[in-house]
């Protein structure tokens, strides 16, 4: 099922793919527009989030500020969802800098690779006992 | 494989593609926060500040691991060296990176270093602004009592933190200067006993100062802060003294206190009125004229004027547009070859610019109330900030954390501290957690209560973040597109550090 | 300027190390006498043996001799030299000159396109340890800096740290700067080793030559380098250790160095002071030379930028083996006379410029290498 995003009754409605986008970036991008607009999420279809905006009767926009505001809506849900991503890819390791910031050195890592040469150097000979 | 390690050890040399430790074209993403800076820029910044400027589009292709290793080979070289991506799970120098992120955290090592004591409620100034003084003869009702004094002071060298400041605020505090005295002699006493650093400061609007008060500031090691609006029909605007020129008595006592103490003993601050909002290029002529060697743009308090959504959104708009004007004159100085900073700009500039950060009480995370200062008010209740003891004039004590004859763990980490804890860190704020600009800002609870009537704030109106966000954005819009500004930046970042 | 000579031993059953003079009188159990004639007797006191130009020899009585050398005529009262099993007469150290630089090994665990004594896989460790050993309680107290380097010294193991102990008790007013790459600090019981011997003297110049490790690691031709020499100043200022960061020059390290010069201030904020260096044309490079040369006058902006960045965040920042000529005059305040004396030499055309007393000049061998912006300033 193919839908369009659309400008309906002065209700800006934006349809998102749940593959591709995940809820936490779209309501992450509209909490940004609870000040001024009611905001709304739903199913379209099992596999289409419909998300829409609709200005407060205390904030009318002209025919071209909505359109502009379609326009940003796109474009925040993109880059939510982009933000959304790299938040949860790097949960992990920000938790683990952290601990690691607050610790005072006693998780370090191995350091990378060996400091050996042509004759055979063996640095772990060298650690105090 | 015998091949190979006997080919790493022979002396032969070679190339640099032999050097890539990842052949895979995968990458690890690391943390970092996105934002778009202008229509054809953006920028990333890394989890300790560092940032890189993009054209458009770039964020996305980094995310969806579209770059090529050897055809964006620097922009490539750049991510990995400033700690955006890497090429395993767990970065080889990530040991590094939590040191850097520590180093931006240190300021929480110290704990509490600025205590105010409000020694005297009392003023002989009427500022329309002003919500908290009393023009009143009444002492015993209006001072802090001695009592009060020492319990402060008990509490003061109670702080971990190795070097605590003292700080005389008002009403007007050389109206109690005896009391002051006798505050400073017996705080000398007890850092020498103990062993730490002590700094004391009176701030005063110097319309009492005279020679013998500043005699005995030069003998204490006593700094002079004083309050300075702008141009006198600025200044005697927003500061009423009846049958007197309030910027007069200003001027007059700045040149004595210099003269005394030194120049560099005094410093002065100015407060944004709306009428402010008009003489950008004046009040910062004014400090320069003065010879201070910058100025600290504030904000238009919210204390007072019980500023709501629209209304403030509007006023942060005028602020920053008179910030802008104020800036370009302050910039237009430095052009010139003089040392001029904006101190606001200096602030987000070291916590940008640098491996350090500055430890100011409204733009730290977690929040620099409590862990950076603490107020004493002159009846004996703790407050968590100087605008926390302000909403208690207007009978709003939701951050008051008890009085002077609590203990000390109790004020500290009581219940109300945990409650003021719990949304005090920006990483953990809605709006603020994939901010790209929070490692550059702040939470400020006390704040977001006043504007917004509840501590969590909503960033979508929130004037703190408005403004933030601007000033933030417009500095590196600045000095990416000039050069010369960037390396006055770079200057001003610097000196705030050492 | 000659460091070594050689003639004919005999009884020389061991590496010896001792001071020379020409003046029997103060001759002692840790010198050895230069002499240029005859003589018919020994000294009747203790020491430990003879250094001659006679083209024969008698031995009187057993005594340490090693004759037929060439020439002694570089070797100053108070100089220290070790005399082989096999007539090598090395100098040690020299009394008149302020670059005095122990050599802890010619092993390394890098191997630098542009190394200027590229190292040898020989196991040299324990020898010149001896040497080394013998040396250090014979270098005068009043002695201001004395260089240590390689090869990679770490690479001694143990014996890196027993001859750091040694010099802190025999020389506890000199300045010590030892070079390494760092790399085994990585390992952070190497950098507490060295933070328990405690010498407050005691400066580390750590190369870095890229931000990016790909570049570092190719340039000193060993993998994960970068990585372990980052790692390996942060552990070292973790003990409180002293820094210094040295950064060679050349066509490898230049398209990154402004980079680098933020790298620096961000990530290594506690460095004491940033050399950067002008590529030496001896050891490695000439053979690398396609992949190295730049013209020191095509790099002037970087190098500007990176310098005056680092200056201006209020590091201390040097520029060694460059002519003044080659640089912005606002730049000359960076500037050393960095060349250690022996290996020091202008151009002909020098001879005419009003700076050359400021001058740091070029290092002999760069004579058959150097900008072809060199001019002298009128």
């Amino acid at each position: 099922m193919q839908y369009k995003n659309e400008i309906k009754n002065d209700e800006i409605i934006v349809f998102a793919d749940t593959s591709l986008y995940s809820k936490d970036s779209i309501f992450k991008c509209l909490y940004w527009y609870g000040d001024k607009y009611h905001t709304n999420v739903s199913f379209a279809d099992n596999n289409t989030y419909r998300v829409s905006v609709k200005p407060l009767s205390t904030n009318q926009l002209s025919q071209e500020e909505q359109q502009y505001l379609l326009l940003k809506l796109e474009r925040d849900l993109v880059d939510y969802n982009l933000r959304d991503i790299v938040t949860k890819e790097t949960q992990n390791v920000r938790d683990l800098l952290i601990a690691k910031a607050f610790s005072n050195g006693e998780f370090d890592e191995l350091p990378p690779g060996d400091v050996s040469d042509p004759l055979g150097f063996n640095i772990n000979q060298l650690k105090n006992d | 494989m015998i091949n190979e390690k006997a080919d790493k050890r022979s002396r032969k040399f070679r190339e640099i593609d032999q050097f890539d430790l990842n052949e895979q074209p995968q990458y690890y993403l690391l943390p970092f926060r996105f934002h778009r800076i202008t229509d054809d820029k953006e920028i990333i910044v890394n989890e300790v500040g560092d940032y890189l400027l993009l054209s458009n589009g770039t964020f996305e292709r980094i995310v969806k691991r579209q770059l090529d290793k050897k055809k964006d080979a620097d922009l490539y070289g750049d991510l990995i060296a400033n700690f955006f991506i890497s090429e395993e799970p767990i970065p080889p120098l990530i040991d590094v990176l939590a040191t850097r992120y520590r180093t931006k955290k240190l300021f929480l090592n110290y704990f509490t270093g600025l205590h105010i004591f409000v020694i005297s409620l009392r003023c002989e100034h009427t500022c329309h602004y002003c919500q908290v003084s009393r023009v009143t003869q009444n002492k015993d009702l209006y001072d802090m009592s001695i009592a009060n004094i020492d319990k402060g002071i008990d509490i003061m060298f109670k702080s971990p933190n190795p070097h605590v400041t003292m700080e005389f605020q008002g009403g007007e505090s050389l109206l109690a200067f005896d009391n002051i005295k006798y505050a400073v002699e017996k705080a000398e006493r007890i850092a020498k006993e103990v062993g730490k650093g002590l700094t004391k400061v009176i701030c005063s609007n110097l319309a009492l100062i005279n020679e013998e008060i500043l005699e005995y500031c030069k003998e204490h090691e006593i700094l002079i802060s004083t309050s300075l609006d702008g141009p006198q029909y600025v200044h005697d605007n927003n500061r009423h003294k009846p049958h007197a020129s309030s910027y007069e008595l200003a001027i007059k006592g700045i040149e004595l206190s210099r003269k005394v103490l030194g120049h560099d003993r005094v410093s002065a601050l100015m407060t944004t009125t709306k009428l402010s909002l008009d003489y950008p290029v004046e009040i910062v002529d004014e400090y320069f004229r003065l010879g201070f060697q910058g100025i600290f743009l504030r904000n238009i308090s919210p204390y007072g004027f019980a500023l709501r959504t629209d209304k403030s959104k509007y006023e942060t708009e005028k602020f920053l547009t008179f910030y802008k004007k104020a800036l370009d004159r302050i910039l237009e100085y430095n052009f010139s070859g003089h040392y001029f900073t904006e101190d606001l700009a200096k602030i987000f500039l070291t916590k940008i610019l640098t491996p350090f950060n500055v430890g100011f009480v409204d733009l730290q995370s977690p929040a620099g109330l409590i862990n950076g200062v603490i107020v004493f008010n002159y009846d004996g209740g703790v407050y968590a900030t100087d605008e926390s003891r302000m909403l208690a004039e207007q009978k709003d004590y939701t951050f008051k954390l008890g009085t002077l004859d609590d203990n000390y763990n109790d004020l500290f980490f009581g219940k109300k501290a945990q409650e003021i804890a719990n949304v005090w860190a920006n990483e953990a704020l809605s709006g603020c957690s994939e901010c790209a600009f929070q490692q550059y800002c702040g939470a400020d609870p006390v704040h977001n209560h006043a504007t917004q009537g509840d501590m969590y704030g909503y960033r979508p109106n929130s004037d703190f973040c408005q403004k933030n966000m601007e000033i933030i954005r417009y500095l590196i819009e600045l000095m990416e597109s000039d050069s010369r500004i960037k390396k006055i930046f770079e200057r001003w970042a610097k000196t705030s550090t050492h | 300027m000659l460091l070594r000579t050689k003639g004919k031993p005999i009884n020389i059953k061991s590496a010896l190390v001792g001071k020379v003079t020409r003046n029997p009188e103060r001759l002692d159990e840790n010198s050895f006498l230069l002499v240029e004639g005859s003589i018919s007797e020994l000294p009747s006191k203790n020491f430990i043996g003879i250094l001659s130009r006679q083209d024969e020899y008698e031995v009187i009585n057993s005594e340490n001799i090693v004759f037929k050398i060439p020439t002694l005529e570089h070797l100053m009262e108070g100089d220290i030299v070790s005399v082989g099993i096999d007539g090598n007469i090395n100098t040690l150290y020299r009394v008149n000159s302020f670059h005095n630089t122990l050599l802890a090994t010619e092993r390394c665990n890098s191997n630098c396109l542009m190394c200027s004594q590229p190292p040898k896989d020989k196991n040299d460790i324990n020898n010149l340890y001896e040497i080394n050993k013998k040396l250090i309680p014979l270098i005068p107290k009043d002695c201001i800096e004395l260089g240590i380097s390689g090869g990679e010294p770490t690479l001694m193991g143990d014996l890196f740290f027993d001859l750091l102990s040694q010099i802190k008790t025999e020389l506890p007013d000199t300045e010590i700067h030892l070079l390494t790459n760092g790399r085994t600090f990585a390992w952070d019981y190497m950098a507490e080793r060295l933070g328990e011997i405690d010498n407050k003297r005691l400066m580390l110049g750590i190369p870095v030559y890229s931000d990016y490790y790909q570049v570092h690691d190719y340039i000193v031709q060993a993998e994960n380098a970068f990585y372990q020499t980052i790692l390996g100043l942060h552990n070292l200022a973790r003990y409180n250790q002293r820094l210094e960061v040295r950064i060679v020059l050349h066509k490898q390290s230049i398209p990154r160095l402004t980079r680098l010069a933020k790298y620096i201030y961000k990530n290594l904020p506690f460095v004491e002071h940033v050399a950067f260096m002008g590529l030496e044309y001896i050891g490695y490079t000439p053979h690398n030379i396609e992949k190295l040369w730049i013209d020191p006058y095509e790099y002037r902006d970087e190098l500007g930028e990176a310098v005056e960045y680092l200056a201006g965040q209020g590091m201390h920042v040097s520029i060694y083996n460059t002519p003044l000529c080659i640089l912005p005059e606002n730049q000359w305040k960076f500037a050393r006379k960095s060349i250690s004396d022996w290996k020091n030499d202008y151009l002909p055309i020098c001879s005419t410029c009003t700076k050359l007393n400021d001058c740091g000049g070029l290092f002999t061998w760069n004579l058959k290498k150097h900008s072809e912006h060199i001019k002298p300033i009128h």
